[in-house]
């Protein structure tokens, strides 16, 4: 099945998007952003608050590995065969240079392979600024206030690295700007919900893919332009078999999305730090308190990764998630060796199949496009979703 | 034949071998005091375990760096869940069926061999059903990640000790605040409460132990050097599961005996000593009788495992038990690898090699720990510039089916050909 003909606008619209993603990975942005003399950083992982290095004048960029499959040479000579394959990738990235326009990186203590790959960057390809940041692996009021102090050291150390004071003001200015962004994602996600969404699962990971390499503002004006746009007429994929929600690890490779839908799974929603779990949550700032207290609760409660302990609030959300998008199932795709979403997996499936809804497991690589034993997998999975609704 | 499906003839099992071996032990005169002190204190230990129903005691099962002082302070009855399965896999030899459980379970091989089988021996019934869990991200993934698995399997209650990943004065503070939580769960759950002159004494034999680990470290130094590969397990064992208590103290005190005798006279762990190695990241612990005729035949001794045997400096006081559990909790060998990794465990490594006069070094890398083998290039480079050759042994801690004995012989008979040829 071929996606439908897409309306001009509409098209137009998304072409922007898939313009920065064109020359991964060194954006047409970050060339101009450094041009201006400013600086670029790398982050690792969605508990690193984008919004503090947005204050201090710097264009954060998510790290992210190649944007298709590879053979990880230097990856497995580095990080050995038994690290995720996303960090592999990511590495074996940064190794071949991809990454030497960054003036630094900053990540978390997240999980074995994301605190292992920042070892070997600071070792093997050293940056002038890098900056690791402790994120406790629960939610207590203790939890939120070590995370608190870990992020005001952050903040403390970025100021200094960049000459450039981060001030209430300018933290408030960038949640503003990051909120919106938000917003806007919801907002689109949100025509996801229709039976025949104008947008497919694949076309919103080429819109995230690019909300990582690019000013906020500008991926901003972006996405207003797609929602002033797009045609709510348009059906995406005309005659899907299943509304299918995607779970696990990281995923980079629009093209595995669209390999879905071209078997006629329709994409509607997921719970993936690249797209849902990166954005979900808004930074509310209460009366009386800092903006930087609000991005540290944010951030700590977001939509959880598969580390957090316990796991009862990624199960519930996950639930909601399936509800609120009307999905008939599920497919769990993780990163090959990633171990915190392989412990997790068996609780998300049972937790799914009490609620009726299926669920696909697939072991892939990172940056995979497909394959074809994925496909006959996939295509099976359709027909006994096809068969449960008959 | 016992039905190993029953925990307490499974038990029983291990009991009657551990007597066993004391009784042949003490009939031979070579066999040293410490290797029979070994065998009667897992005799004691999983006796405490068995008995623990019957008795009216409370079972807590935690993972290998959970400050179990606390739990002796407590009275409760300690199940380490790492050690305890492996020594049930080892002396039942089902650490197969155990691991194929864990698959079951849902634990894929991206999960460590080790934690898939004591998810697998929780869920066979093999392991005595714990009251409590009790657990925490220090080493891993794996480790952090299994702990509600086992709290499911049980249908117990558990608590999550979460270690942060610097040492700041406000992580050490957030880890103080962890293991006061710990505590107040633990008293919840058993309607008892802390014995706190009894946990400053445990902290007290903890110290004293780290003192003697330290004095041993010092020992393996000599040229030959005292100390046999088995003795690095059975070190580790009676460490991590009487921590802080006279038993590990009266083993360490024995064992330092019988090196410090050694080594005044003049005698080295092989002989003649040809090959002296420093070992990265544990062996196989199925493999242990193995590197011991190995070591033996070759003239090859482990002089040091500096992730494993190496103390942070700093000191415990008994008298504030709490700072000190915090303290010694970032003084383990193990922590260098939590930590971000960076100068000071790449200096540990190198200052290692050299005051121990490595001639080379040997990496186990466990097909699937991952945090460790990550850093295996990075030992290896800073090794390198001090030319000494590093090893790379691909094994699972666990499971024995991932490489043969041949295998492993073979690679170690060409590395110490490379050695000779230097
Ligand atoms: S969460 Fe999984 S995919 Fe992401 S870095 Fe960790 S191990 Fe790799
Ligand atoms: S073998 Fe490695 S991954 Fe498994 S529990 Fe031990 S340290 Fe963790």
């Amino acid at each position: 099945m071929k996606p439908a003909p897409t309306a001009d606008l509409t098209s137009q619209a998304l072409d922007r998007f898939r313009e920065v993603n064109g020359l991964f990975p060194e954006t047409s942005h970050i060339l101009e952003h450094k041009r201006q003399g400013k600086k670029v950083l790398g982050w690792l992982c969605t508990y690193v608050p984008e919004e503090i290095m947005h204050a201090a004048g710097v264009l954060p960029i998510r790290i992210t590995g190649y944007s298709h499959e590879i053979k990880p040479d230097e990856g497995n000579a580095y990080l050995y065969v038994n690290n995720c394959s996303f960090s592999r990738s990511c590495l074996q990235l940064g190794l071949r240079g991809g990454y030497d326009f960054l003036d630094g990186i900053a990540g978390g203590s997240t999980c074995d392979c994301a605190r292992r790959l920042m070892d070997l960057w600071h070792h093997y390809i050293a940056t002038s600024f890098y900056h690791m940041i402790t994120v406790p692996q629960k939610y207590s009021s203790k939890a939120h206030e070590l995370y608190y102090e870990q992020i005001t050291q952050f903040t403390q150390h970025l100021s200094e690295f960049t000459g450039i004071e981060i001030t209430d003001a300018s933290l408030s200015h960038s949640i503003q700007i990051y909120n919106e962004s938000r917003e806007l994602l919801r907002k689109l996600y949100d025509l996801r919900k229709a039976n025949n969404p104008p947008i497919t699962g694949s076309e919103i990971i080429e819109i995230s893919n690019a909300g990582f390499r690019m000013p906020k503002e500008t991926f901003n004006e972006y996405l207003k332009n797609l929602l002033t746009n797009i045609d709510t007429s348009r059906h995406a994929y005309s005659n899907s078999r299943a509304r299918l929600m995607l779970t696990g690890s990281i995923l980079g490779n629009h093209e595995f999305v669209e390999s879905i839908e071209q078997l006629g799974g329709l994409v509607v929603t997921d719970d993936l730090c690249t797209s849902t779990r990166h954005w979900y949550d808004m930074i509310e700032v209460n009366q009386d308190e800092s903006p930087l207290r609000a991005i540290s609760r944010r951030y700590l409660n977001n939509f959880p990764c598969a580390r957090m302990i316990p796991h009862d609030e990624r199960l519930k959300r996950i639930r909601d998630l399936a509800q609120g998008f009307r999905v008939d199932g599920a497919i769990s795709q993780i990163v090959h060796n990633c171990t915190p979403y392989t412990h997790e997996l068996s609780f998300v499936t049972k937790m799914l199949e009490a609620q009726g809804i299926p669920v696909l497991s697939l072991d892939v690589e990172y940056g995979t496009a497909s394959s074809g034993q994925i496909q006959t997998r996939v295509q099976a999975f359709l027909e006994m979703l096809e068969g449960k609704r008959r | 034949m016992i039905n190993l499906q029953n925990t307490s003839e499974t038990i029983n099992h291990l009991l009657r071998t551990f007597r066993l071996l004391q009784k042949v032990g003490r009939k031979h005169p070579e066999v040293r005091k410490h290797e029979i002190l070994f065998y009667q204190l897992l005799e004691k230990y999983f006796t405490r375990i068995l008995n623990a129903r019957e008795e009216g005691n409370f079972i807590a099962t935690h993972t290998t760096f959970m400050p179990g002082e606390i739990l002796y302070a407590m009275d409760i009855v300690p199940m380490q869940t790492e050690w305890t399965s492996w020594i049930l896999a080892l002396f039942t030899k089902r650490g197969t069926d155990f691991i194929s459980e864990g698959r079951r379970l849902g634990l894929t091989n991206e999960v460590c061999s080790a934690q898939r089988g004591i998810a697998g021996a929780f869920s066979l019934g093999t392991l005595p059903r714990p009251d409590a869990v009790i657990w925490s991200n220090l080493i891993c993934n794996n480790i952090a990640k299994n702990g509600e698995l086992i709290m499911e399997i049980n249908r117990c209650p558990g608590f999550f000790l979460d270690h942060p990943l610097g040492d700041s004065a406000a992580e050490r503070n957030y880890l103080r605040g962890e293991i006061e939580d710990m505590i107040h769960f633990l008293e919840e759950q058993t309607g008892r409460k802390m014995d706190w002159d009894h946990l400053s004494d445990s902290v007290a034999g903890t110290m004293k132990q780290i003192e003697i680990s330290r004095q041993i470290c010092e020992l393996r130094k000599a040229v030959p050097s005292p100390f046999h590969p088995q003795e690095f397990m059975e070190m580790l064992t009676v460490t991590y599961l009487f921590q802080g208590q006279p038993e590990a103290t009266e083993y360490l005190e024995m064992l330092y005996e019988d090196l410090s005798l050694s080594v005044s006279e003049g005698r080295g762990a092989v002989s003649p000593e040809r090959f002296r190695v420093m070992s990265i990241f544990l062996s196989p612990i199925y493999r242990a009788p193995f590197l011991e005729k190995f070591s033996q035949e070759h003239g090859m001794v482990s002089v040091a495992e500096p992730i494993f045997t190496q103390w942070e400096e700093g000191k415990l006081d008994p008298t504030r038990p709490l700072d000190s559990l915090v303290q010694k909790l970032y003084m383990l060998p193990e922590r260098s690898l939590y930590s971000p990794v960076g100068e000071r465990t790449l200096k540990k490594i190198v200052d290692c090699a050299k005051e121990y006069k490595a001639d080379g070094a040997i990496a186990y890398a466990d097909v699937a720990c991952q945090h460790t083998c990550a850093l295996i290039k990075l030992f290896k480079d800073v090794l390198n510039d001090i030319d000494v050759p590093l090893l790379i042994l691909d094994c699972d801690l666990v499971d024995q089916t991932v490489t043969s004995e041949e295998d492993m012989r073979e690679k170690l008979e060409q590395f110490l050909e490379l050695l000779e040829d230097r």
